[in-house]
């Protein structure tokens, strides 16, 4: 992604004020919802495109569509929720164009560079993890993601996958037998 | 097998598996009670395992991100919605160039046909094409002479406003356009 040069700062200085009124919230509410979920919101959509200079340019729009989209939300949660749905979408969107090799998805975990015995240790893990989850469905991917990495409930999780909360349970269970399935299957 | 079994059975504890796993308190920070849950229950040592796999990756991811600034995201947005509003204003000069420009082909296309039927209907079209020669042969044409068919001055009046019409919108948007 390219910097914002200073020029191109004081040139849009006069413009902050009719974003303003353009979002949905002002200047210093993003700078805190931003701190608050920008680097989950990264990591989600780094795992689910399995391409971390893909997801640099979806975090942009990530917020883009977040920021002009006229959803009111009750709270902090809902936003979270609402942020994370546009995030799935645009993951979905780019899915539809070229398909994401598995083998492409774990090239980057691949050139990690350990620097302790530890981190080497736990960047085969990440690998390992990287490639099983490349083998899933995509929704499983998903639904795995929000379940266990970040500990959303099934309510959020149906929130943001536009899915029936009552489904997924039985969803959840099947994506968690695949990953357990190739996570053996790798180990042995 | 009976593994199998047991492991595709739900188990109400799973949330609170999670919880403890989100918490960061696992393995040490469990209670009794559910430390020993989760080592019978097939369905919530799975889920603590793939939870902490999966919660460990996702804490390095966060660590690693090269998320930007919040004001650079802010900026660009600033930047986006800007060009966006520019380029939805611009649409419609387009679309009045478009409907003028149709206008004006539609009219002269009307009128030049409507002028040939009625001078093939009048048989006189050979005549009148003779004498068209013989008129720019002689350079006898003149706007007087030609006033006298009551075809050309409609069609010279109408192709001034087609031209107009074309013309008009084209000396707004540079009248009114930005320098760059």
């Amino acid at each position: 992604m390219r910097d914002v040069t200073l020029s191109e700062l004081e040139r849009l200085g006069a413009a902050a004020a009719e974003a303003d009124e353009v979002f949905q919230m002002d200047e210093d509410a993003f700078r805190l919802f931003y701190e608050r979920t920008a680097r989950p919101v990264w990591a989600y959509l780094s795992r689910m495109t399995g391409d971390p200079r893909l997801a640099d340019d979806l975090l942009q729009e990530t917020y883009y569509r977040f920021l002009r989209a006229s959803a009111a939300h009750e709270t902090d949660d809902h936003r979270r929720n609402y942020l994370f749905r546009i995030a799935t979408n645009l993951v979905h969107d780019i899915r539809r164009r070229p398909r994401v090799d598995a083998v492409q998805m774990s090239q980057d975990m691949e050139h990690a560079d350990p620097r302790e015995a530890d981190a080497a240790g736990r960047a085969a893990d990440r690998v390992d993890l990287s490639r099983a989850m490349a083998r899933l469905k995509p929704r499983e991917r998903e639904l795995l993601w929000l379940a266990y990495a970040q500990g959303s409930s099934h309510q959020e999780i149906a929130e943001t996958l536009r899915l029936k909360t009552s489904s997924i349970k039985a969803l959840l269970f099947r994506a968690r037998r695949r990953l357990a399935t190739v996570l053996r299957e790798r180990e042995s | 097998m009976k593994r199998q079994s047991i492991a595709q059975t739900l188990c109400p504890r799973e949330p609170e598996i999670v919880n403890l796993v989100m918490s960061g308190r696992c393995p040490d920070g469990s209670d009794d009670a559910l430390r020993v849950h989760a080592a019978d229950c097939v369905a919530c040592a799975e889920i603590l395992e793939l939870a902490r796999v999966l919660h460990a990756d996702q804490k390095t991811l966060c660590d690693e991100a090269p998320v930007p600034s919040a004001g650079a995201v802010w900026w660009r947005a600033t930047i986006r919605a800007r060009a966006e509003a520019a380029r939805t204003a611009g649409q419609p000069i387009t679309l009045l160039q478009g409907i003028a420009a149709a206008t004006a082909v539609g009219l002269v296309v009307g009128l030049t046909g409507g002028w040939w039927r009625s001078i093939v209907q009048s048989g006189a079209w050979v005549d009148r094409f003779g004498d068209m020669v013989s008129l720019v042969g002689e350079q006898r044409v003149h706007i007087t002479s030609s006033a006298a068919d009551p075809f050309v001055p409609a069609l010279l009046v109408l192709l001034v406003l087609a031209v107009c019409l074309i013309a008009a919108p084209v000396a707004v948007y540079l009248a009114t356009a930005d320098e760059p």
